[in-house]
């Protein structure tokens, strides 16, 4: 126990020091970029991995966080203090109404139920042109000033400095979604996802609970979303490409699908991979491809987790082992 | 003394198929009532009937006398009203522990486990608790069904065929565990083809064939019955074809 906590002091140490550490403003700006998709991605766990609904419509509540965001800066001037807050309630309270009707149903109509109303969310972004200004997008987005009590207003537009706003709320992401999944809520979300029909004869509402792990990842889904938005400072109808659904997929089955330490970490992986396969242009997708394909075929636990059990020495193996 | 579940004139139609057909039951606390007859009888659509998965065309259900059957399932389980299925049910790669504390995490017991604890203990399977319900013989597993469904609390139990598959001293062990319970005060429905069984433990047997009821009555009583000795042996199939 002692020494699972010194580990995550030194996780939280080495993730407070890395602006300290990296002065590149391209390794800094692929941090940021991976922590956003870590806080998408742990919520995309939730419903995924926990409840055990493969949910395709994720990238799309990213997109709407980042249009609610760039809408709410360029008509009102809501800064991102306002605007992600707003960005992540509005996609939650949209997963709920949705999710209060599709999850009813299970496995392939699920899927594609999802996959439809992503589509249906990008074709709204193209052609509301009034509001949206279709394919032109919404540039100008800003990263607003920090108020501090006693320090006034204090800039945080530098990489090194917004990396710290993402990190944070990517960790008060991970608490939430562990103080879910380690609470009765979480437990449930098991349940269900190992056998539904048993817990539903059990006293357990599938319903309600998958509708919990989907409105609260989509919340996540949005706040990062919002995020997003701010920090690249232009949104598009590319935000809904299926590309975004499937990174994130990737980020949460071969990170390590129901374990929040493995998608988070995923998210990492997968941010930094494709791009330290860039010296190899021409092989990169296919390598790429290849690792997806074996690992999705004969890592049914994802990659991280078995990497680390096998590496690590004899003692410390059982244990590991024992976490789901 | 009146009954903690009733059935009324319950009928169940799918299309132009007529699953049940206007059944009546009831049943006590501390009582045991089997429901036999033979395959594709209707047995099963009963059971889905009295815990929401099926809702009948027509008729009610009645738990203390109040009608539960247009709830969905889990509100029904909530409500006392728990079964294990004929096929075995369980969650897989979970440990006996977690699984078995699913009934009472769904009341919102302060201490799921310990609940979970006493009924793996009930059914004698708290020394396995820990492993997972994947590597249990076919025959545990159906005791942890029974230790998943304690769990919940119920107040009418519903048995789909426990003693199936069993051999003798596992079936005889799952009949002990049935008077125990109704011993505690469960009102307990038993769907279950093995005839010794249902003899030994029952208080009343109800026959259905083709979806209707055809006869009621103490043990002994039924087995006497020549409508049932009629629809388990099919005596007098010339003079049906002439009919």
């Amino acid at each position: 126990m002692t020494r699972h906590r010194l580990a995550t002091a030194a996780v939280c140490v080495a993730l407070f020091a890395v602006p300290l550490a990296v002065h590149d403003e391209y390794y800094l700006h692929l941090c940021i970029v991976a922590g956003i998709f870590a806080i998408a991605v742990l919520g995309l766990d939730l419903i995924v991995g926990y409840v055990g609904q493969l949910s395709l419509a994720h990238a799309a509540f990213f997109a709407m966080g980042a249009y609610t965001s760039a809408l709410l800066f360029v008509n009102f001037k809501w800064s991102m203090w306002l605007g992600l807050p707003a960005a992540a309630i509005l996609t939650g309270v949209i997963a709920f109404v949705l999710g209060s009707v599709i999850l009813r149903t299970r496995g392939h109509r699920f899927i594609i139920i999802t996959v439809v109303f992503a589509e249906l969310m990008k074709l709204v972004a193209t052609n509301w042109v009034d509001v949206t200004r279709g394919f032109m997008g919404l540039p100008g987005l800003e990263i607003p000033k920090l108020y501090v009590p006693g320090l006034g207003a204090i800039d945080i537009a530098s990489k090194a400095h917004f990396y710290y706003v993402v990190l944070v709320v990517a960790l008060l992401a991970f608490l939430l979604c562990r103080l879910i999944v380690r609470s009765s809520i979480g437990r449930k979300f098991v349940l269900i996802r190992e056998n539904e029909a048993l817990a539903e004869s059990l006293g357990i509402s599938a319903l309600r609970y998958s509708m919990i792990a989907f409105a609260f990842g989509a919340v996540l889904a949005g706040a990062a979303g919002s995020l997003y938005a701010h920090y690249v400072g232009f949104v598009s109808p590319d935000l809904f490409n299926f590309s975004y659904v499937t990174i994130m997929l990737i980020m949460v089955i071969l990170g390590g699908k129901g374990t929040l330490v493995g998608p988070a970490l995923g998210a990492v992986i997968f941010t930094f991979l494709p791009e330290l396969l860039r010296e190899a242009s021409h092989w990169r997708m296919i390598i790429f491809a290849t690792i997806l394909i074996v690992a999705t075929l004969f890592m049914p636990r994802g990659i991280i987790f078995p990497l680390v059990e096998h590496l690590l020495p004899q003692r410390w193996r059982t244990r590991h082992a024992s976490t789901p | 003394m009146p009954a903690l579940l009733e059935g009324r004139g319950v009928t169940v139609r799918f299309g132009g198929l007529t699953a049940l057909k206007n059944v009546d039951l009831a049943v006590g606390a501390g009582e045991v009532l089997s429901v036999i007859g033979p395959n594709g009888a209707g047995k099963t659509t009963l059971f889905n009937v009295i815990t929401g998965r099926v809702r009948p065309t027509e008729g009610s259900v009645m738990l203390r006398g109040q009608a539960i059957q247009r709830m969905p399932p889990f509100r029904i389980a909530r409500l006392g009203v728990v079964r294990t299925f004929q096929k075995t049910e369980v969650f897989g790669p979970l440990s006996l522990l977690d699984g078995v504390a699913a009934g009472a995490l769904a009341r919102d017991d302060p201490d799921p486990l310990a609940r979970a604890r006493e009924a793996l203990e009930t059914v004698g399977l708290l020394d396995k608790a820990d492993l997972s319900a994947q590597q249990l013989s076919y025959g545990d597993q159906r005791l942890l069904e029974l230790a998943q469904a304690l769990a919940a609390r119920p107040a009418v139990l519903l048995l789909d065929e426990p003693a199936s598959g069993m051999n003798h001293q596992e079936s005889a062990h799952i009949v002990r565990l049935i008077g125990e319970l109704r011993t505690r005060g469960l009102a307990i429905i038993l769907v279950e083809h093995n005839m010794q069984v249902v003899m030994k433990i029952s208080d009343r047997v109800i026959v259905i064939n083709y979806g209707e009821k055809i006869a009621e009555g103490e043990p002994a009583q039924v087995r006497a019955d020549p409508r049932v000795i009629e629809a388990y042996l099919g005596v007098d199939h010339s003079a049906h074809a002439h009919a």
